[in-house]
């Protein structure tokens, strides 16, 4: 015979799921979960000679949602940094900024957040490679700057690449992401490259000569 | 037809998850959690218990989403196992969720049922919260999971015949309280 019971229930299934946990209970699910592998980290090495492989990071298959939190939080920091710098009258920063915004009329249709940011990462990248040629790289005895400018070149074909896609690609926060993680690469290569020569220059001055003090000291 | 796209959705949420992405984790968490938690309680019965099943079993989910083959879909997945862990859960309270002379099958008259009773979700769903444990959980999996009894045989280790008997037992039970509650003003309590 047929079983009205049943019927009625199919008749009203979603009605019987009435129930509901603990919103905190997903608090309690993720502590008890594996931690997600990490995203191997680019190898970090403090020795006397910078090679650092970019090329991994330049990939960008970086989360899609992480990377649009992440490109608006650095376009937030970056504007209000620019404000700030615009406001305190720092002629060479002005004068980036104009340039800049002359350069990208078209730029500041697509994008107009990015013509700020991008005016004030060219700033902080001109002005480390004005503290970076303070020191002559003959004379401590080192002639990477050959590769710190081939890494610095192939980052600018990669970003004028990225440019161009600006214009073509409806996705635009993907691209702006990794344009400014470009600019951040750049910033931090020659970090990274004033600290080592920061640290020579160092070592040279105290005169320490023991090998196993520190890897730097073997150059 | 609508399945399909439903499942594609799912597809791509749950390749995520594979890959460690706790946000796609929270998705699925998001899209099942009320459904798993219902199918939980209405099988364990027991509000604290029902969320430990369920903690466990996303996370078990979790854990062996390698081993989900996407042929099902990944809500049935997903149910599985919350009913399994849902029936362990009653089997450490209970050592028996059929009680012996229960499990001979036999004829059980046909239930008959009030024509002027008119039946109410919010009535059939408190009333089968007062059936005893082995017959909630058979009429629960029957009616509301859409178990056929030789599924419900394989998950509660019973034959197919003893639980079609105990579907009909519990049926029976069922419409009795609720017809004991349509009489008596206030439900006695549990």
């Amino acid at each position: 015979m047929e079983d009205r019971l049943k019927e009625f229930v199919n008749e009203n299934r979603e009605e019987f799921d009435v129930f509901e946990p603990r919103p905190e209970l997903w608090q309690e699910i993720c502590r008890q979960m594996p931690k997600a592998q990490e995203k191997p980290v680019t190898a970090r090495k403090e020795a006397k000679v910078i090679s650092i492989n970019f090329g991994e990071l330049l990939n960008f298959n970086a989360d899609f949602m992480f990377m649009r939190v992440a490109a608006s939080i650095i376009l937030l920091l970056g504007c209000g940094l620019t404000l700030l710098l615009v406001k305190q009258n720092v002629p060479a920063n002005t004068g980036a900024t104009m340039a800049a915004a002359t350069e990208q009329a078209a730029l500041s249709q697509i994008a107009p957040e990015l013509v700020e940011v991008e005016a004030y990462y060219t700033n902080q990248i001109k002005s480390k490679r004005e503290e970076l040629s303070d020191y002559d790289m003959k004379v401590l005895g080192l002639d990477e700057a050959k590769e710190i400018d081939l890494e610095l070149a192939r980052l600018d074909s990669s970003y004028t690449q990225l440019k161009t896609q600006l214009y073509t690609t409806p996705n635009t926060d993907q691209v702006m992401g990794a344009m400014i993680q470009n600019l951040q690469i750049r910033i931090e290569v020659l970090n990274r490259q004033l600290e080592v020569l920061k640290r020579i220059e160092q070592l040279k001055k105290e005169d320490i000569t023991e090998p196993d003090y520190n890897e730097t000291t073997t150059i | 037809m609508e399945k399909s796209s439903y499942q594609d959705v799912n597809a791509q949420v749950v390749q995520r998850c594979r890959e460690g992405d706790n946000r796609a984790q929270y998705e699925l968490y998001k899209l099942y959690s009320k459904a798993m938690f219902s199918v939980s309680m209405r099988i364990t019965n027991d509000y604290a218990e029902a969320e430990d099943v369920l903690q466990e079993a996303f996370i078990s989910a979790f854990k062996n989403l390698h081993t989900y083959k996407s042929e099902a879909s990944f809500g049935s997945w997903l149910k599985r196992i919350v009913i399994n862990a849902s029936v362990n859960a009653v089997r450490k309270r209970r050592s028996e969720l059929v009680p012996l002379e229960d499990r001979l099958a036999g004829d059980i008259a046909d239930e008959e049922y009030d024509d002027d009773t008119e039946w109410q979700v919010e009535k059939v769903r408190k009333a089968i919260q007062r059936l005893p444990d082995g017959y909630r959980v058979v009429l629960s999996l029957y009616l509301l999971e859409g178990f056929d009894h030789a599924e419900i045989g394989e998950v509660l280790g019973i034959s197919e015949s003893t639980s079609k008997s105990q579907y009909s037992r519990a049926k029976k039970k069922l419409l009795e309280i609720m017809r004991d509650t349509h009489y008596v003003a206030k439900p006695r309590s549990i």
